[in-house]
């Protein structure tokens, strides 16, 4: 079912929704000391919304998992230990305006947050949060969607989908959460929409993005499968600093650490942070012995992790083609890069 | 840039260094290179591009670099610092690196921005830069093109803060790094931070919470700018590389500034002079003790 | 209850095995836990100090003696510490059990070797005993378990039970230098005495854990004595944090080390990258 929405009605619509208690997360423009930029955050009003403008610099990640969150705080006292479940239920939250490929990864990271053991923490915002897509009208050379699977209009894990069109938006609901919203705050919608009024630019911006990168993503993966002591890893690692700026910007990665905080002698908490393989700490034992000790391997690893690991395992590449990584790495990591080389390594062995 | 790129072959195939640490055109903008083979030396540019402090990489603690063998870098007048400052707290001998240094008149703050530099696209360091021709060097390259245009923005950012009473600063920071996810790309692209075990990683006692919430990140950056304090080059590359674009060279340009009142000490390319609180004379002020 | 949140344990007996290691003997708060808790062979829980934080190892008694379960380690940082500090009566938390186990039904009815060296013998302790409990499962039984002194033996009063059983055959080895002048066993690193006890690999199966050189240099003699990859089990120890396959710390190549180990047989180790 098509419905089309206009600017002002989406504006009321978003009012409303945050009148009713519910979090609504859009872009919006945050003037930084560097210049300005444009991310998801908590808005407190529809004019703050953002829809239009620079590619949206952080992921949907902080809001589904946060940086850092607490698990369980403990007492500890004479009679013995107690443990008390820390922070309440989720709000309620509805992101508006989110590009495909950070809404993709939230359905990819499902996966192993549900592998065996049902990760309360993870799934519990994500229950709680309603998903509404807007197609992108602008790329730059480091967006590689369509390359992984996905693109600037694909729908995979949104609840509504947004398309531009002249004066507003065409909105798709495309799940029954979605329907949902989209029957709850039906007053602002207008019934009839047309798919053929959306936004030309929406098919250039895919046609744009298709000319950065096209590789084979099984063949890929054979060649990751069978080469892990080739010498293109060495080279790679090279100018890699060893942060975690790309993993941390990246709306799939999702690699954690827990720590106990003491917040006095007798209790404290224990809590789970973002952690990366970039970093040496990552895997070092405690007898020193390091596995990983160099740049290249934890190159390697987060590559291999990302089209090899995963998608063995789960059947999705750990990646959406954001080009995050590109844009925040100070040392000029580029990985459509990386995945144009192992492409044509791969071709050449075959 | 001709000379540098035979000057890098040259120096590859006599044998006089196993590696040129460089810039190269890549992708989506200027970004560092290693040349190993000889050929590979027309990648070399120097230009307005070419931001990055390159001096991080010639830390002790990348082993895969460090396996290279002996490097030559490419270095403007604020990365001759930075290398000055790993020899002059004994990172690194001057025998053991060939500094080849390049006349600068300024960079970008992005390394994909395109010149001619203005006010509005040239980095925070460069306007009325005193280093152009780097004098620690063993090549000096290029001719010197005209003085950089002057940024503002950092200065009076400086100057907003310091009209402020304390407790409103502390919110100004406070609010700042709420941003901060601690993923700790300021500490790895700075070249002063070459710590084999940074602090943060101590867990007997943890001195340093590594949680990004408000009370782990103000201990980091206040400790980070602390261990910086007289040490730091003013690169801003901290600052370029913060994926949450937090102002964290504003923390140590106030810094500098405080060691330069208080010590008379400037960061400079000569790693003979030895910094403030890295050596002892009988001369130091000592005031506070009564 | 959170995934993450662990079970409330108290601590119910110490034993200090030498300078290094001490073994606790740990029992659930919760009577029902403590009634229907049951683990296979081979899996490793995570052990927490509250305000130290959470440390793993592997279960380190059988799940044939029910009502407890062991862990011994050695001190090296700061869950270790608060695990030192710990007194008998005092709480701490356990998650678990996770991973996969050793197949001791797979084993029945044939030979079972056992080398271990050092610490190496908590994990290789907790089949030792489950094969023990059902000894009439099994044929020839040997153990062969080395370490650098005589100091540093573990489980000293198990090595001298398994030493007067009839139907187990112990050697005990201290490398060369590392005996005391009482000591009456073998003198010899751990893979010299594999070679000389020279157990049959007949319808046999090796269980060895231990530091990865000895690893490295008894994996051959195995194989020089017939025993084929895939009937050769290890323990691998790595980095790992959540336990239950989702904080990506212990992922080695395909292989998440809390969820398709930690147990492999040295035919699955040899397939997976050097990086453990």
């Amino acid at each position: 079912m098509t419905f089309s929405i206009s600017d002002s009605g989406l504006n009321a619509l978003v009012d409303e929704v945050i009148a009713s208690g519910t979090t609504v997360i859009a872009p919006a423009v945050i003037k930084l000391s560097a210049g300005e930029r444009r991310e998801y955050q908590k808005i407190g009003s529809a004019e703050k919304m953002a829809l239009t403008g620079a590619i949206v610099s952080n992921s949907l990640k902080p809001f589904i998992m946060p940086p850092s969150v607490p698990l369980f705080r403990y007492t500890r006292a004479k009679a013995g230990v107690s443990l008390e479940p820390a922070a309440g239920k989720a709000q309620a939250a509805v992101v508006i305006g989110a590009q495909a490929c950070d809404i993709a990864a939230l359905e990819i990271v499902d996966r192993v947050m549900d592998w065996d053991y049902h990760d309360e923490v993870w799934f519990e915002r994500r229950k709680a949060t309603t998903v509404i897509s807007l197609a992108c009208t602008q790329a730059d050379a480091s967006c590689f969607c369509t390359a992984v699977g996905s693109g600037p209009d694909h729908p995979r894990g949104s609840d509504v989908q947004f398309l531009r069109k002249k004066g507003g938006y065409l909105a798709r609901a495309l799940t029954e959460t979605g329907k949902a919203f989209c029957a709850k705050y039906g007053s602002h919608f207008e019934k009839v929409g047309d798919d053929a009024d959306r936004d030309p630019l929406i098919k250039e911006t895919r046609e744009k993005v298709e000319t950065n990168l096209k590789i084979d993503l099984g063949a890929i993966r054979s060649f990751l499968t069978r080469n892990f002591d080739h010498e293109l890893w060495n080279d790679f690692g090279l100018r890699c600093h060893g942060c975690g700026a790309c993993a941390f910007a990246c709306p799939t990665c999702h690699c954690f650490d827990i720590v106990d905080e003491p917040e006095g002698i007798t209790h404290g908490v224990r809590r789970r942070n973002w952690d990366t393989c970039q970093t040496a700490k990552f895997t070092v034992h405690a007898s020193g012995h390091n596995p990983r000790k160099d740049q290249n391997s934890r190159i390697r690893q987060r590559v291999m992790h990302k089209f090899q690991i995963y998608p063995e395992r789960f059947g999705d590449v750990l990646c959406t083609g954001c080009g995050r990584c590109v844009r925040v790495c100070a040392g000029g990591m580029n990985l459509l890069e990386i995945l144009k080389v192992l492409g044509k390594s791969a071709e050449a062995k075959s | 840039m001709r000379e540098l790129k035979d000057l890098a072959r040259r120096l590859l195939e006599e044998g006089a260094v196993k590696v040129v640490i460089g810039y190269e055109e890549g992708p989506v903008g200027v970004r560092p290179v290693f040349v190993t083979r000889p050929a590979d030396a027309e990648k070399l540019v120097f230009n307005s591009k070419c931001v990055q402090n390159l001096a991080a990489y010639l830390s002790r603690r990348r082993g895969h670099i460090a396996r290279l063998g002996k490097p030559a870098i490419v270095v403007k007048g604020c990365d001759a610092r930075a290398v000055a400052g790993l020899i002059r707290e004994s990172q690194l001998k001057r025998e053991d690196v060939v500094m080849i240094g390049i006349r600068c008149g300024g960079v970008s703050l992005q390394p994909s921005e395109e010149g001619p530099l203005t006010p509005a696209t040239v980095a925070d360091r460069c306007g009325g830069c005193e280093s152009r021709e780097p004098k620690l060097a063993d090549h000096l390259l290029g001719a010197l093109p005209p003085a950089p245009p002057k940024a503002t923005r950092m200065s009076e950012l400086m100057a907003q803060i310091e009209k402020m009473p304390v407790a409103e600063r502390f919110r100004f920071w406070a609010e700042q790094f709420e941003r901060c996810v601690r993923c700790n790309a300021c500490r790895e692209v700075c070249p002063m931070c070459f710590c084999e075990r940074c602090i943060q990683d101590k867990s007997q006692p943890q001195w340093i919470e590594t949680s990004p919430h408000a009370r782990g990140n103000l201990s980091w950056h206040f400790t980070h700018a602390m261990h910086l304090a007289g040490r730091c080059s003013s690169c801003d590359e901290c600052q370029r590389a913060c994926p949450a674009g937090l102002p964290l060279g504003l923390l140590n340009r106030k810094m500098a500034e405080i060691v330069r009142n208080r010590f008379e000490y400037q960061v400079s390319d000569d790693p003979t002079v030895p910094s403030p609180i890295g050596a002892f004379k009988q001369q130091d002020p000592q005031e506070f003790i009564k | 209850m959170s995934i993450y949140q662990p079970h409330l344990m108290r601590v119910d007996g110490i034993i200090d095995e030498n300078p290094d290691t001490r073994t606790l003997r740990l029992v659930f708060k919760d009577p029902a836990m403590a009634e229907q808790f049951d683990f296979r062979t081979g899996q490793f829980g995570e052990y927490s100090v509250f305000g130290a934080g959470e440390c793993t190892f592997c279960i380190a008694s059988p799940p044939t003696r029910k009502g407890y379960i062991e862990c011994s380690f050695k001190k090296c940082g700061k869950a270790t510490s608060g695990l030192r500090d710990l007194e008998v009566g005092d709480e701490m938390g356990f998650r678990g059990p996770y991973g996969n186990s050793f197949p001791v039904e797979q084993m029945e009815g044939g030979d079972i070797v056992f080398i271990a060296g050092g610490i190496g013998l908590a994990p290789v302790r907790s089949v030792i005993w489950n094969v023990l409990d059902r000894r009439e499962k099994y044929q020839n039984v040997t153990i062969i378990y080395g370490a650098r002194t005589t100091g540093d033996l573990v489980y000293k009063r198990e090595l001298e039970e398994w030493s007067r059983r009839a139907d187990v055959k112990l050697w005990q080895t201290v490398d060369p230098g590392g005996e005391t002048c009482d000591w009456k066993g073998q003198v010899g690193f751990v893979p010299a005495i594999v070679e000389k006890a020279a157990p049959s690999s007949k319808n046999a199966h090796a269980v060895i854990c231990g530091p990865p050189i000895m690893i490295k240099f008894t994996l051959p003699v195995l194989s020089k004595l017939g025993f084929s990859d895939d009937r050769v089990f290890t323990t691998l120890e790595n980095r790992m944090k959540c336990g239950l396959g989702k904080c990506g710390r212990c992922n080695i190549g395909e292989v998440y080390v809390c969820k398709d180990g930690p147990v492999f047989t040295a035919a699955q180790l040899k397939n997976l990258p050097p990086e453990y």
